[in-house]
């Protein structure tokens, strides 16, 4: 293997590079668990519509979360066609991560301009505002990852990619999966679960 | 470095993804067919579709991690740095939920015991401000009235020291604290019975907004008004006569009242 070239020493033995995207991903936890348990807290609490059972289309959103999944299908196989140093398939499959992103955003876009016009905005309830925060904040990192996968993907044009530099494409892998983990758990917390809510059932004086 | 060689022989290879990324989709349809006639409908699901669905959730969740981050087979320092950060994670939104709901009881009766109705409130404020500006007499309409109170600065003394209605009428009382520190509360009270009520108010406690609770010598409170918050109450006015209105906060009723005249 060609690893002589960034062999470090660290007082770990472990990449500090690695080391701090997982630092990082463990703290990200802490921001989306934060987010998530606030939408956890206000679920079914909203005064007014739209409510999810109003405007969730689960199907639409299945569709975009196997789009997003198979992404993560590809961010591997660019990690594998780094480590074989097949220079060609390190920049399609990376390519095709950034596409599938692309095509999971559309789909959002989509969405959050729908619900839009069926009247949910991030001051109009307390559902829209914790949704919104929610899966835009989500967006908004998957969006970070698909410009890191096209600069990723240049340099990999240019042929700077390969097994000496695998570990700069294993890292953008870990970010990836992560967007991919956190959209598992927004899923089937605010749709699977969530998508059937409602608002009150009686308010008094109302 | 064997270390190396060793950690990419235990590498899936493009078999085993594909296996994967079978198995992440066929978790996710499961997830679909679990719910999907329930599309459109109000409902909460029942108790065992909720566990199941959160169950096949964390076991896409893991085996992500475990694969495609390959934590299965990276050094175990990197599981437990991530694995930590979800924990507390987890113990925040533990924490957050059991603010709201724990401690609180219901936090439905709680925010409705707290609302105020946001539309309404400015246009009998203005009707109130027309009223008591000009004249500070009583209104003569013996349909619902509206009066506006305020706390004067941050001055533990009402803005004024004097209100009026009509016996029967439906009273709403619009409080206003534009003071920086204090919070108060307005409680009408039988004539002469202010400073007994605040020493009741105060046994019974903040929980209690300050008012000794089923008191018969309190006609009307409102709750506690933070400072820069506003507040109404509205109720019938009694039977003819002299009242008074106070602030209960502890120490707050010796210069904090005034006379309500029921007419």
């Amino acid at each position: 293997m060609a690893h002589a070239a960034e062999h470090e020493y660290t007082t770990t033995g472990l990449s500090n590079r690695k080391m701090l995207m997982w630092v990082f991903l463990g703290s990200d936890c802490l921001f989306f668990g934060a987010l998530i348990a606030t939408y956890m807290v206000y679920r079914g609490q909203s005064l007014v519509g739209p409510y999810p059972v109003d405007i969730i289309s689960v199907p639409v959103t299945t569709i975009s979360t196997f789009v997003l999944l198979m992404s993560s299908f590809a961010m591997v196989q660019a990690l594998a066609a780094t480590n074989a140093d097949n220079k060609r398939a390190i920049v399609g499959w990376l390519l095709a991560t950034a596409f599938l992103g692309s095509i999971f955003i559309g789909f959002q876009i989509f969405e959050f301009n729908s619900f839009k016009n069926e009247g949910l905005t991030l001051a109009g309830n307390l559902f829209g505002a914790t949704f919104f925060t929610l899966t835009g904040f989500h967006g908004a990192h998957v969006t970070l990852g698909i410009i890191w996968l096209l600069c990723m993907a240049v340099l990999g044009a240019k042929g700077r990619l390969g097994p000496g530099t695998a570990l700069d494409v294993e890292i953008l892998g870990l970010y990836w999966h992560f967007v991919d983990i956190v959209w598992i758990v927004i899923f089937t917390l605010l749709y699977l679960i969530g998508g059937f809510d409602a608002g009150p059932v009686a308010l008094p004086g109302g | 470095m064997a270390h190396e060689t060793e950690r990419d022989v235990h590498h899936p290879t493009f078999k085993q993804y594909l296996l994967i990324a079978m198995i992440l989709f066929a978790i996710t349809i499961v997830e679909f067919l679990l719910i999907w006639d329930r599309v459109g409908i109000q409902d909460d699901l029942g108790a065992t579709k909720i566990p199941l669905l959160v169950g096949l959730s964390v076991v896409k969740f893991y085996i992500v991690i475990m694969f495609y981050m390959h934590l299965r087979f990276d050094n175990k320092l990197f599981t437990r740095i991530f694995l930590g950060g979800l924990f507390l994670a987890f113990l925040v939104g533990l924490a957050l939920l059991g603010l709201f709901t724990a401690m609180n009881g219901d936090q439905r009766s709680y925010a409705l015991d707290r609302a105020i109705p946001y539309d309404e409130h400015a246009e009998t404020q203005k009707v109130a401000e027309a009223t008591t500006a000009e004249t500070e007499k009583p209104p003569v309409a013996a349909g619902p009235v509206a009066i506006t109170v305020g706390a004067k600065g941050d001055e533990l003394a009402f803005d004024t020291d004097s209100l009026t209605a009509d016996s029967g009428a439906e009273v709403t009382i619009t409080f206003t604290n534009p003071s920086t520190v204090n919070t108060h509360n307005l409680v009408i009270v039988e004539a002469g019975t202010k400073d007994a009520v605040a020493t009741d108010g105060t046994a019974a406690g903040p929980a209690n907004n300050w008012v000794p609770p089923g008191d018969s010598r309190v006609i009307v409170n409102t709750i506690l008004i933070g400072p820069g918050e506003s507040g109404e109450v509205t109720f019938t006015a009694p039977a003819p006569g002299a009242y008074q209105f106070v602030c209960t906060f502890p120490g707050h009723n010796f210069t904090m009242f005034g006379n309500f005249v029921v007419n």
